[in-house]
């Protein structure tokens, strides 16, 4: 089943002297369990693709359908509220709260779907759990390495019970071993549960774990591969 | 976890930047409340000096006294009106008075002097002249005796010398003239009261006797028991003339009227002039003294009032003066306090702008991940109200203190001001004004800035756009 599909999607920033073309004409579909990287040099347009994939940015022409909805025709807080209740986020960094505790980071996004406390809590105990955090419950955000934050964004992410995961380069800030410990996360959470992740990255080794690769260069789709992931 | 919890956590954040906000807000409170309390202080001060404890807060008098103050516009003030008027509920005082203009004299030397005519026990409860009676002087014979029992230290002597001439109402006035202790040093002080004592009763009921104002006695170099020669106009242009006999001598701290002043009873006065029954003015007191308390009595008054050609007049009516100078050093009061307010709000907007700069970004992630804006919206006017509140809190409390003490231990003037504020005809303090409204007023503008200087960060939320924020 096609979760999301793009048809041919166009972005141009024509707000300095210069228009930029940042993305152009792009179709996609992404479907239900996928494991998708997008990969291409710096300015390429993956942020871009991914922000209006995420309803955070409207593209000049063409459609995007996220589940039968066509988010790119929703405003304001219809929007908001459609990307609180269908799409997770986690950003290159900043992520959290900072006066909010992991849990309360986790919690909050629930609440604001209305999920009484009793079950908010328990489920972010039973996330941050499940990304190695079951021991930093009341750790606030300025207390954990940068992996552990990322791995709260996950949590965070999820938490919402998202159609699908986007995340813009979410290992950028992040060494080696974090960044492993983060890739390892995010694919037993696709392999175990079946939850969608789409995110962007230059890190050969992350691009590695994808099960789709997504190649743009200068706004196009140069290449468009399924693989099978190494190490 | 709610959105209220959100915004006080975010207070402590940059616990720096809340406190300076927070201080500055309280430091304006307390300055817009300390000049405040200055200004409604002066003019309760002013009010008191003129109007509570001299002209009363309301008169009865012929309709063309005021703009022609003469014997003609007298009217006839039968015992009866009086005790009427002393029976209106709310009624404190109600003194009848003859004002009429004198030429007094020595035989050497002469002065234009002001005569007003009393009743001596009704009085008291008015300008009450007998709290006016100079009971002590410093003479150059009263330091010569002092020296020579010796019991004085010399500093106190040198200073006494620096008071010659001084009349004093009581004790604890010399002791602020001489800078010392009252409590600590009343051995000295009792010494240097008897060696001064100054003789002079107050008026009786039936006294043919004069008060007379101190600088006056000072002027016509009268004492005790000397006779001044009183000659002037009387109603209908009769010739008034008589002898007194000087009973006491009233000190006014205002010295226009410390120049110029002469007490006698009201029978005598009118005798003098030949009023008959008639008087000039009857000045009433109020036990509510408010605006309301005083339009509402003259309603009451002008209903009782039956004589057409009297009218009932409030302080501000009879002595616009005043109520022009309090009117128009008010305007001024407020323009400063707008000033201070202005100033107060481009401080909280700088705190707001830079607030909103640094945590753009984390507004772009939470609007992101799904936080409606006016969610966010309210913590932010949340977050900055709180400021506000604690800052305004503060800034009252800290306030009360000092209105309490300067309220009744007020300021005295000294040098240059305090005489050109003697010279208005005033003493020279300056009280702050009682805890009122006023002091809740501050802190509702202050709250006000605080929510305006939200206009612009809420605009910007408002405007917000996701992936822009998310670049910050
Ligand atoms: N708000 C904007 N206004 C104007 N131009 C923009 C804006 N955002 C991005 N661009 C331009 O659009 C192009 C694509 O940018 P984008 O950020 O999507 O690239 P990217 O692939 O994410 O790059 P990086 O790997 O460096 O993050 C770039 O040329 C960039 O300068
Ligand atoms: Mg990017």
């Amino acid at each position: 089943m096609n979760v999301i599909e793009l048809k041919n999607v166009e972005k141009v920033y024509n707000d300095s002297e210069i228009k930029v073309h940042a993305v152009r004409g792009v179709d996609l579909t992404f479907e239900q369990g996928e494991f998708t990287a997008i990969v291409g040099p710096s300015g390429s347009g993956k942020t871009t693709l991914l922000n209006m994939l995420g309803g955070l940015d409207k593209p000049t022409s063409g459609e995007i359908i996220i589940g039968g909805t066509k988010v790119s025709e929703l405003k304001g807080s219809k929007l908001i509220d459609f990307r609180l209740h269908n799409i997770g986020f986690v950003f290159q960094s900043y992520n959290l709260i900072p006066v909010l505790s992991a849990k309360e980071n986790v919690e909050f996004i629930m609440e604001m779907q209305g999920v009484p406390s009793k079950q908010r809590y328990l489920r972010a105990k039973e996330l941050l759990e499940s990304v190695g955090l079951g021991d930093r419950l009341d750790s606030r955000p300025n207390k954990l390495s940068g992996g552990q934050q990322q791995r709260v964004a996950v949590a965070r992410a999820l938490a919402s019970k998202p159609k699908f995961i986007l995340a813009d380069e979410p290992t950028a800030n992040l060494d080696t071993k974090s960044t492993e410990n983060l890739l390892d996360i995010m694919e037993k959470l696709n392999h175990d549960a079946g939850m969608t992740f789409i995110f962007s990255t230059h890190d050969q080794r992350v691009v590695n774990k994808a099960h789709r690769v997504i190649l743009l260069e200068d706004g196009v789709v140069t290449s468009d591969e399924r693989q099978t992931p190494h190490q | 976890m709610n959105l209220l919890k959100i915004a006080w956590r975010n207070l402590w954040r940059n616990k720096r930047r809340t406190a300076i906000t927070a201080s500055s807000i309280l430091f304006a409170v307390f300055f817009a409340i300390i000049m405040r309390a200055q200004q409604l202080g002066s003019y309760g001060h002013m009010i008191k000096n003129a109007i509570e404890s001299y002209s009363g807060f309301i008169q009865i008098q012929h309709e063309n006294y005021q703009d022609d103050p003469s014997l003609e516009n007298t009217f006839d003030c039968p015992e009866e009106l009086i005790s009427n008027l002393e029976k209106v509920q709310g009624v404190k005082a109600v003194v009848p008075r003859v004002e009429t203009f004198a030429m007094t004299s020595t035989g050497t030397l002469t002065k234009g002097t002001l005569v007003i005519g009393i009743d001596p026990e009704k009085e008291q409860k008015l300008s009450n002249p007998e709290n006016l009676l100079v009971r002590y002087r410093i003479t150059p014979d009263v330091i010569a005796r002092l020296k020579e029992k010796n019991q004085i230290p010399k500093e106190i002597i040198d200073k006494l010398n620096g008071l010659i001439n001084n009349s004093y109402t009581s004790t604890g006035t010399i002791a602020m003239n001489l800078e010392i202790d009252k409590e600590l040093n009343k051995e000295y002080l009792d010494i240097i009261a008897s060696a001064s004592q100054f003789p002079g009763k107050y008026l009786t009921k039936d006294d043919i006797g004069v008060l007379v104002s101190d600088r006056l006695s000072k002027y016509l170099i009268i004492s005790i028991g000397d006779t001044l020669v009183l000659m002037g106009q009387g109603f209908h242009g009769s010739t008034a003339a008589g002898l007194y006999p000087v009973r006491g001598i009233v000190k006014f701290a205002n010295p226009e009227l410390d120049n110029k002043l002469i007490y006698m009873t009201l029978p005598v006065a009118q005798s003098f002039a030949s009023l008959g029954s008639n008087v000039t003015t009857i000045a009433i007191n109020l036990n509510d003294n408010s605006d309301e308390g005083m339009i509402a009595m003259q309603a009451t008054l002008k209903g009782m009032i039956l004589s057409k050609e009297l009218t009932v007049k409030t302080w501000k009516e009879f002595n616009k003066i005043l109520m022009q100078q309090i009117d128009s050093d008010n305007q001024t009061g407020k323009a400063f306090l707008a000033l201070l307010y202005f100033i107060i709000f481009f401080g909280i907007f700088g705190t707001v702008l830079m607030m909103i700069h640094e945590r753009y970004h984390e507004f772009g992630v939470v609007v992101s991940i799904g936080m409606k804006k006016t969610k966010l919206m309210f913590i932010i006017v949340f977050e900055m109200f709180f400021i506000g509140v604690i800052g305004v809190l503060s800034g009252m409390l800290i306030s009360l203190p000092v209105l309490y003490y300067y309220h009744f231990n007020p300021y005295r003037l000294t040098g240059d001001m305090a005489q050109i504020i003697e010279d208005m005809g005033f003493e020279a303090i300056m009280p702050l004004a009682w805890i009122d409204t006023y002091i809740l007023w501050q802190g509702f503008v202050v709250i006000l800035m605080v929510i305006l200087s939200c206009i612009y960060p809420l605009r910007k939320v408002m405007k917000l756009k996701e992936s822009e924020a998310l670049r910050a």
